[in-house]
């Protein structure tokens, strides 16, 4: 195709050459009262800031929070097996499962195994929710909490003791339709 | 039966042309040289011919109207093959849906779970869906197969792998399948727990989770660790391993399938004495004897220590080094004694020198078989050895040629042998009179009278004739397996020329496919010998300098203080040498004993002054040469332990302290080192030597191999065997469990052997002895007590018992005959 110069050409707008006078008083506050305009504007709109933490954002029921392990609500046994299933779709690496057997007098979960180690490195996760995915027995799930800031990354490496516990607070859920 | 010749055929798999092995199995020709996967459940080659039983193969031939098994149908020319018609993913899927009817799907907490056949079968095969919907069988699950095993019946497929591996591999007929239809299930016949030498293999074998390992029993899934291969060290038949690693820890070891070394079998010992890297009673830290007890100390004030005494004794000090030392350390050893303290007494054979000359021609390259030739020769002799205990897993590779391709087997030693049933001809002699038999029948084979010496050996006239004359028969591909124990008695020298004959008479010099194989004592004793660690040769097996003593002579000097110090490389003299007494006086008169030692087996217990803990076999790094000469090469597995440090780099501290540092950077520069220094390594490299090692004897290097004098010697006439005269000759052996890493590892304490007295049922009768009661037996005020074993194979007029225990070790006793009372 032949190079059509006007197509490239590049017209530059330029201010006038002149200051001062009232295009420069127009200038100077007639885009700034524009502007304004927009702002005061809102102000009908009413005040929208949510005072974390005293207040919380209520969550989808999908939403993807920090993971919970679950129990038998009957038996109490916990329902991770301890397959490794988790850790092994985890995309971020950062489930660490050692299992150990069940045995009469110690019996924790309801089959064979059980996990002795559950670990998550909540540093590292992405919150991607494969591990609830991978998980043969719904034993973990993702949560609703997020608040998960900690002032030590080894702080952030839930046990299974932790995750196994009822979160201190509960995050609000988002209510139908809201 | 010699190698069979490969004819090539052609034939069509999925359209393309593929050259194939004619008689080799449909399923391994396509994945072989067609790149076409045929799943498979029942079928491995290494088990043996195929069954059929499970039907997963089944493709089409054109040609013939029924779906083939493409595990039982050879490859023959022209054949057409398809894999992916719709009629054969109809018939996968139709036998996955079968074989899944009454498999309990409880993968996630399976141990088999993500390295498992079958559901990679099904995943890649299976239709996904099952219309099977009533209740599945159900057993009690999991029970104990034996303390190593766990079996799930539920989860059994009835492939008959595990069955057929015990027996037609291992052949100790102890599996067998029971009940008919969905209540088979597998179980030892007679209920017992299956302890076997070889057990473990069935839980690699079987395709499913049925069987699976306790000690590894929900340690980790395969996503959790990584593999390391590297080579068993636990005996002379150096497996080629794989670790399994997690967090810096050995949890399973599996086979590394090498067809010239373990034929992608392991023994018990080798899977399962891992734990011993792992236990409170391995010693992670250098220790000094303070007050008569050893203390843990720091590294500086150890090697200080070690030093000043090795500089204070100079050259007074001895040096014994064990199976499991690596070349490397071997030859930084050997540094420190010769050149640096200027002693050339050290010594990695038990009981003593055997003369150079003599020691070269049984090395020569040219009377090398290989571990391969063990399954295809015409015929095998073994000769003083006990393959099961000393290097077990050449048993299960004479156990196939025997099996599969018509080896004669024949035996003779002293003590009974579990391979006896499987032989043409076995032959006993008394023992210790390995020498006098190989002499009668090298005179038998010659022509010559041998009833003399036959006598002498305290063995039947009839079988070295009948032995001799059936070996003659058998064809000239001729193989003798024969143990150290032949040249390692007082008449060592004469054993080995004895056995020198034996292979000239054979025409062994040089024939392909037959010659001589040493099972030696330790480990890597070849590779010691080969770098210098003898009294009598120098690196590459090359004369020495000056000639120092000899095992037997440093524990005669140290008991007569002519040496004051020994250094303890890997070696308890109170479990490897023949005679406790003597190195019991030893060790007592050292001043100085430096040990290096993974366990505190009694000398080091009793007499170290300082230890060093010794790394493990996956923590080291070095080479070790195996006794068919295939140079291989040990990688560091896991990090070291406790406060381990490479003991090669101790040897080189040791050294540079007492002032002549040997410029070892690397444990790799002292590799390369010996690949210079040894004129038949030459060319070798680490990395040349990669995951399967190389046979130097087959590499041109071969050819620089000092030469030796040639047979036929003139032999002298050997002393007649003790006659029992109402006592009983001592025999002894060491068993396969007889190690401290058996004795350290929990899941395998239950097979650390007690003392057995082994005797037969008229000497048992005659003594008044029951089977299973605490005997003694005592010689010159010394005596043993174990339990009596009576063996119905055991020959009358000798008692057996086991070395390399501590506490009632044979090696207490002395000779040739003992007296065996009730307790
Ligand atoms: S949410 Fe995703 S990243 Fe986080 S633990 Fe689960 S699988 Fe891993
Ligand atoms: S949480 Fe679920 S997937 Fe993870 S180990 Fe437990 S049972 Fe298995
Ligand atoms: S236990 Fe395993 S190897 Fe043995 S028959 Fe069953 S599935 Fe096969
Ligand atoms: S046969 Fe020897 S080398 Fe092989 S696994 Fe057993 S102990 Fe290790
Ligand atoms: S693999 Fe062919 S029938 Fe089992």
């Amino acid at each position: 195709m032949a190079w059509d110069p006007d197509k490239d050409v590049i017209e530059v707008i330029r201010g006038p050459q002149k200051a001062g006078g009232a295009g420069g008083l127009y200038r100077a506050f007639g885009e700034t009262l524009r502007g304004l305009k927009t702002t005061f504007g809102q102000l009908r709109m009413g005040v929208d800031t949510i005072q974390y933490p005293e207040e919380k954002i209520p969550v989808y029921p999908r939403f993807r929070g920090r993971h919970q392990l679950h129990r038998f609500e009957d038996s109490g046994l916990e329902k991770c097996v301890g397959c490794s299933l988790c850790a092994a779709a985890c995309p971020s690496d950062c489930i660490r499962v050692v299992a150990a057997e069940n045995t009469p007098e110690n019996r924790v979960s309801a089959g064979e195994r059980y996990a002795a180690v559950y670990e998550i490195n909540l540093s590292r996760c992405i919150f991607c929710g494969y591990c609830e995915i991978a998980c043969p027995f719904d034993a973990i799930t993702m949560g609703h909490e997020y608040e998960l800031s900690d002032a030590n990354r080894s702080d952030l490496i839930f046990t299974k003791e932790m995750l196994l516990a009822e979160p201190l607070e509960r995050t609000p859920l988002r209510a139908e339709g809201e | 039966m010699p190698r069979p010749v490969e004819k090539l055929v052609s034939l069509t798999i999925n359209g393309n042309e593929v050259q194939a092995p004619a008689g080799m199995m449909l399923a391994d020709a396509a994945l072989k040289y067609g790149d076409v996967e045929i799943p498979v459940f029942c079928y491995d080659a290494k088990i043996g011919p195929p069954v059929g039983a499970c039907r997963m193969c089944l493709v089409e031939v054109e040609g013939i109207p029924k779906m083939q098994a493409g595990c039982s149908v050879a490859v023959t020319d022209g054949m057409v093959v398809h894999t992916d018609t719709p009629t054969v993913k109809a018939a996968q899927q139709a036998v996955l849906e079968f074989i899944l009817i009454n498999h309990p799907l409880d993968c996630p907490v399976c141990d088999k779970g993500g390295e498992c056949p079958l559901q990679d079968n099904a995943f890649g095969w299976g239709g996904g869906l099952s219309r099977f919907i009533e209740p599945k069988r159900h057993f009690e699950k999991p029970l104990a197969l034996s303390p190593l095993i766990a079996i799930d019946r539920e989860r059994c497929i009835l492939c008959y792998r595990c069955v057929r591996f015990s027996q037609e591999v291992s052949e100790d007929d102890q599996l067998v399948l029971e009940e008919r239809g969905a209540d088979t299930f597998v179980t030892t016949f007679d209920g017992h727990p299956y302890v076997a030498p070889f057990s473990g293999n069935i839980t690699e074998m079987c395709p499913v989770g049925a069987l699976t390992s306790r000690p590894y029993r929900f340690r980790a899934r395969p996503w959790d660790i990584e593999q390391a291969g590297s080579v068993c060290t636990l005996c002379p038949a150096q497996c080629n391993v794989s670790f399994s690693v997690r967090d810096e820890r050995v949890l399973r070891v599996l086979a590394r399938d090498h067809e010239g070394v373990d034929d992608g079998w392991l023994c018990d010992k080798g899977r399962f004495a891992y734990q011993a890297i792992h236990v409170d009673a391995r010693i992670t830290e250098p220790m000094m004897r303070d007050g008569g007890e050893l203390r843990p100390v720091t590294w500086d004030l150890a090697i200080e220590t070690a030093a000043k005494l090795l500089s204070h004794a100079g050259a007074n000090t001895g040096a014994l080094v064990g199976g499991e030392t690596t070349n490397e350390e071997g030859v930084l050893l050997t540094h420190l004694m010769r050149q640096t303290l200027g002693s050339n007494d050290l010594d990695s054979r038990p009981g003593g020198a055997l003369d150079l000359e003599l020691l070269r021609a049984l090395s020569s390259p040219t009377l090398q078989a290989s571990v391969p030739d063990l399954q295809h020769a015409h015929a095998v002799l073994v000769l003083d050895c006990e393959p099961v205990d000393d290097a077990p897993i050449l048993d299960l590779r004479l156990r196939k040629g025997v099996r599969h391709h018509g080896v004669k087997l024949f035996i003779a030693s002293g003590r009974p042998s579990a391979l006896d049933e499987r032989a043409a001809h076995s032959a006993r002699f008394a023992p210790g009179c390995g020498e006098a038999f190989a002499a009668a029948l090298g005179a038998e084979l010659a022509g010559q009278p041998s009833a003399a010496r036959a006598a002498a050996a305290g063995a039947e006239a009839d079988d070295v004739v009948a032995l001799a004359a059936q070996l003659r028969e058998a064809g000239e591909e001729v193989v003798i397996l024969w143990g150290e124990r032949l040249t390692g008695g007082p008449r060592r020298n004469e054993g080995a020329r004895a056995l020198l004959n034996l292979a000239a008479q054979l025409e062994l010099d040089g024939r392909d496919g037959g010659g001589l194989l040493e099972i030696p004592s330790g480990t890597n004793s070849r590779g010691l010998r080969e770098v210098g660690v003898l009294p009598n040769a120098s690196i590459g097996l090359s004369d020495a300098l000056a000639v120092g003593r000899d095992s037997q002579q440093i524990g005669e000097a140290l008991a007569a203080g002519d040496l004051s110090a020994v250094i303890l490389l890997h070696s308890d003299p109170l479990l490897d040498q023949p005679s406790s007494a003597l190195w019991q006086q030893a060790l007592g008169k050292a001043s100085a004993v430096i040990a290096h030692a993974a366990f505190l087996t009694p000398a080091v217990l009793e007499h170290a002054n300082v230890v060093f803990p010794a790394e493990s076999y996956a923590e080291k790094e070095g080479t070790v040469v195996h006794p068919d000469s295939r140079v291989q090469r040990l990688r560091r597995s896991i990090s070291r332990q406790g406060e381990t440090r490479a003991e090669w780099a101790l040897l080189a501290e040791l050294a540079a302290r007492i002032g002549n540092d040997p410029k070892a950077l690397t444990g790799s520069m002292v590799s390369a080192r010996i690949f210079e220094q040894v004129p038949f390594y030459a060319g070798l490299s680490l990395d040349l030597l990669g995951g399967v090692g190389i046979r130097w004897s087959e590499r041109e290097a071969a050819a620089s191999f000092p030469s030796a004098p040639a047979a036929p010697f003139t032999l002298d006439a050997p002393p007649a065997a003790a006659s029992p005269n109402g006592l009983l000759r001592l025999g002894s052996f060491r068993s396969i469990w007889a190690s401290p890493e058996v004795e350290a590892s929990p899941a395998l304490s239950f097979l650390h052997p007690r003392q057995r007295v082994e005797i037969s049922p008229a000497d048992a009768e005659r003594l008044g002895i029951n089977h299973g009661e605490n005997v003694t037996v005592a010689s010159n005020g010394d005596s043993v007590t174990g339990l009596a074993q009576i063996r119905a194979s055991a020959p009358d007029g000798t008692v057996f018992l086991q070395t390399s225990i501590p506490g009632e070790s044979a090696a207490l006793l002395e000779g040739p005959l003992v007296e065996v009372k009730r307790s």
